[in-house]
């Protein structure tokens, strides 16, 4: 028996809105399709009515965990723009907090991962050994989740000797802890049943449908803007490219951890090559007319800003593309042929922030006649079309 | 790697004798980092009145306003509801009129409770 | 005095005083368990150590509103909790907790082994009527799981419960109880099946890992998600109840029951249950929820045949000692 239901926008699989619309066979999934919209919050509308200053607190907000991905892709974008170059000890800073980002990141999807899949206890783990990193984070910025470190031209903080021992000798901590990890996620029965074999995204697949980050890479294509395009001081370090050839969930979870441990020797070889000298240098307050497309690798994939300016102190337009995003088409390949019991997963596995990725459709009738409704006239509407609804039918109509 | 038999048991039955690690937070507080950024706290005295901070401000939660016309003394109306915490102003005041406290239990039932006034 | 003892046998202990009471003090202590094992405190406030939480819980569901679907059957939906609380207080009222070997309990009677069981896996049924009759997409994906993993833990944990049976010669309760108090060593014969009914309570229970029925993060409450309010507040008792009876029902099986009449019998009852409960904490903190077809195809791979395999060794046992 085919039957179609929407999982969401409310639902304790999703942290965040969204629906996804499925036709069931059984358990089975038949076909799937995402809709967004539900938490739009029109950040880059709002980017153009604010000076270059300003966003850079607007764009860390678009989202919590990456929230220093946006900001650094937009600093640099603007950076590039001012044709400022920053100041070497303020980059080596700002990839040391990018790489924290990441680890915290990481250790929270791994938490989250074992949320979905049912297994509290390594969730209450991972959690607990995530706040290492938020104490750090949080001792060298000031907060835990909006470091607020960037600025044009370099950091905002300056790390100082006490701070950077005991980076180092926390890590040792983290280190151990990762590698329990990886034992444990690759040895408890249930746990790797859960995972294996879940969520299939062949390598064609992935590179047709534009996957990013940890999803690309466990499909054994291994791309990464720190090493394909490299910026801040990342061509100056050395690290691998983590891969995985299962292009599964456990795939991705292998390359997440993977990921991790590279990013504690990336912090090792920041902190102990960290130069001397200023962490910033001064910055213009207005820009010269001109366009840029930054790049950035956020703990869940490739993450773009598109920045364009007039020669105000204002950014004309500013277009971000999160991670998420890109991923989406993805996920609906992954999610076809796959149990309902899956879902959470393979959704999961994406990293998916969807807050970052919230798009508006505007729909255009073609002979330039737009309409502007007010809140309360799409309640009004909304309400309208509910109480068509019979509700004690037992076979409703597709409502939506 | 091979799969083994509940290779979590050991280290569970650890913790089921050990302190547990959450901190029981209303009743015992973990002490907040030297650089923490918590209410922006204003000194009047300092203030030249360029008003950077305010075109600054993110949030537009900063208010100057000249008190007297012959003299240069100004007050600060802090939205603090409106402030998200980021410290620009700290940053772009040439003065140094700005620091930021310690305190991060703010939160009130009222938000009008929540405008500060510097004088 | 000759109807005294029923009324309170039915009403206090092992009745239904006793066995609420019993109950959220058990779900205290896997919660603690659970947490101090996750390295956190569990519940704090409610109480002393919060020992008073679950209490607390019940009372706040309580005193929720109660919503019936519009589309539900509405008078199965609110009479399901009740029966099925009913059913398994009956079941407790087998236990052999208040027996002197001479005087068992009054409704004791040859065969009650087989009526515990049957009893225990009524709820089960009740499940997928309580999610059949939400009309709730969820509800009945989480019944139909219901159903089906019944037939997965079932069998093994009959099985299970037959070879302690076959050894000690008895199908009552009391019985199989004092033989094994009389013969301690014989016990340990039984460890194989002991694991398996312990896995198999775990799967009754529906807890993790096999939780599947009502996995939050795939169909959000399962079974339960259309439930509220008083009605909802039952059906969460009820898996306390059915802890409680389920470890009693495995104590007095595997462990030698509770000897010694009517306070040192609650001691044993205490102690031997909290050890179950232990366990089946224990095996909720270290494993991952499994899927459906994982669950059936371990417990017909591995369950089953281990559970016969361990039947087979207590009838050559039994046959060696005659």
């Amino acid at each position: 028996m085919e039957f179609k239901v929407q999982l969401g926008p409310q639902h304790p699989a999703l942290h965040e809105p969204i629906s996804i619309r499925m036709t069931l066979d059984g358990e089975v999934i038949r076909d799937a399709d995402l809709r967004l919209g539900y938490n739009h919050r029109g950040v880059e509308k709002l980017a153009e009515s604010r000076s270059f200053i300003q966003n850079l607190y607007l764009t860390e907000r678009i989202c919590g965990i990456c929230s220093f991905s946006h900001q650094t892709c937009y600093t640099q974008g603007v950076e590039k723009l001012m044709e400022l170059v920053p100041a070497r000890r303020g980059l080596y800073i700002r990839t040391l907090v990018c790489e924290l980002e990441r680890v915290h990141s990481h250790l929270l999807w791994l938490g989250v991962a074992g949320q979905e899949a049912g297994f509290e206890s390594f969730f209450m783990y991972t959690w607990r050994d995530r706040e290492v990193v938020m104490d750090i984070l949080d001792w060298i910025s000031g907060n835990r989740v909006h470091y607020s470190m960037n600025t044009f031209g370099g950091v905002r903080r300056d790390i100082d000797e006490m701070q950077r021992k005991k980076i180092l000798d926390t890590l040792d901590l983290l280190k151990q802890r990762t590698d329990y990890y990886l034992n444990l996620a690759a040895s408890e029965p249930t746990f790797v049943g859960r995972l294996a074999g879940v969520g299939k995204l062949s390598r064609q697949q992935a590179i047709d449908l534009c996957a990013v980050g940890p999803t690309l890479r466990a499909s054994g294509v291994p791309m990464d803007v720190r090493k394909d395009d490299p910026y801040a001081v990342y061509d100056e370090i050395p690290f691998e490219v983590s891969t995985a050839d299962s292009c599964d969930v456990l795939g991705r979870a292998v390359v997440r951890v993977k990921e991790l441990i590279q990013s504690y020797r990336i912090i090792e070889f920041l902190l102990k090559n960290l130069p001397e000298g200023p962490f910033k240098v001064k910055a213009p307050r207005k820009v010269k007319p001109n366009e840029v497309y930054s790049r950035y690798e956020a703990p869940r994939g490739e993450n773009v800003h598109y920045i364009k300016s007039n020669g105000s102190d204002k950014p004309e337009r500013l277009k971000v593309r999160a991670p998420t995003l890109a991923n989406y088409p993805a996920t609906i390949a992954m999610l076809k042929n796959g149990f309902i019991a899956d879902i959470p997963l393979i959704f999961a596995a994406i990293d998916p922030c969807i807050c970052c990725a919230e798009r508006l459709v505007q729909l255009d009738d073609g002979r330039g006649r737009g309409r502007v409704l007010r809140f309360s006239e799409l309640r009004a509407m909304a309400n309208e079309r509910a109480k068509k609804i019979d509700y004690t039918k037992r076979e409703i109509a597709w409502p939506f | 790697m091979s799969l083994r038999i509940a290779p979590f048991l050991p280290e569970l039955l650890r913790s089921l004798f050990k302190k547990p690690v959450t901190v029981r937070y209303p009743f015992e507080k973990t002490p907040v980092p030297a650089g923490f950024r918590g209410n922006v706290v204003f000194d009047p005295a300092k203030c030249i009145g360029c008003n950077i901070c305010v075109g600054d401000c993110p949030a537009e939660a900063i208010e100057i306003i000249r008190v007297s016309e012959t003299e240069k003394k100004f007050k600060m109306i802090l939205h603090n509801d409106r402030c998200i915490h980021c410290a620009q102003c700290v940053d772009s005041c040439p003065t140094k009129t700005y620091r930021m406290d310690g305190e991060f239990e703010i939160a009130v039932l009222n938000r009008r409770q929540l405008k500060i006034e510097y004088k | 005095m000759a109807i005294l003892k029923p009324i309170l046998y039915l009403l206090v202990y092992p009745g239904l005083l006793f066995l609420l009471v019993y109950s959220t003090f058990v779900e205290w202590v896997d919660r603690k368990l659970y947490a101090r094992m996750q390295n956190r405190f569990g519940p704090l406030h409610t109480g002393r150590a919060g020992i008073l939480q679950p209490v607390a819980d019940i009372i706040k569901l309580f005193a929720k509103e109660d919503i019936v679907p519009e589309r539900a059957d509405k008078r199965m939906f609110s009479a399901l909790p009740v029966f099925a609380m009913a059913i398994v207080c009956t079941a407790a009222l087998y236990l052999p907790v208040w027996h002197y070997q001479a005087a068992p309990s009054p409704i004791s009677f040859p065969g009650d082994l087989i009526v515990v069981v049957y009893l225990l896996s009524l709820p089960t049924l009740i499940f997928f009527l309580a999610g059949w009759h939400s009309t709730n997409f969820f509800s009945e994906i989480g019944g139909v799981r219901v159903l089906t993993m019944l037939f997965g833990y079932e069998i093994p944990l009959l099985l299970a419960l037959l070879s302690p049976a076959v050894l000690a010669g008895s199908w009552r309760l009391v019985e199989i109880a004092v033989f094994y108090q009389n013969h301690p060593l014989l016990m340990l014969a039984n460890l194989l099946g002991f694991l398996i009914a312990v896995i198999c309570l775990q799967a009754k229970l529906e807890r993790v890992p096999f939780d599947i029925p009502h996995a939050e993060t795939e169909i959000v409450g399962g079974q339960f998600t259309e439930y509220s309010g008083r009605k909802l507040a039952f059906f969460r008792l009820l898996g306390d109840v059915e802890m409680v009876v389920g470890a009693g029902l495995i104590a007095a099986v595997f462990l030698g029951g509770f000897p010694g009449g009517l306070l040192p019998g609650l001691a044993w009852f205490v102690v031997k249950t909290l050890f179950i409960v232990f366990l089946l904490a224990a095996l909720r903190a270290a494993t991952s929820r499994i899927r459906i077809d994982q669950m059936i195809a371990f417990s017909w791979r591995w369950l089953a045949p281990l559970a016969v395999l361990q039947l087979f060794i207590a009838i050559i046992i039994k046959g060696s000692a005659s």
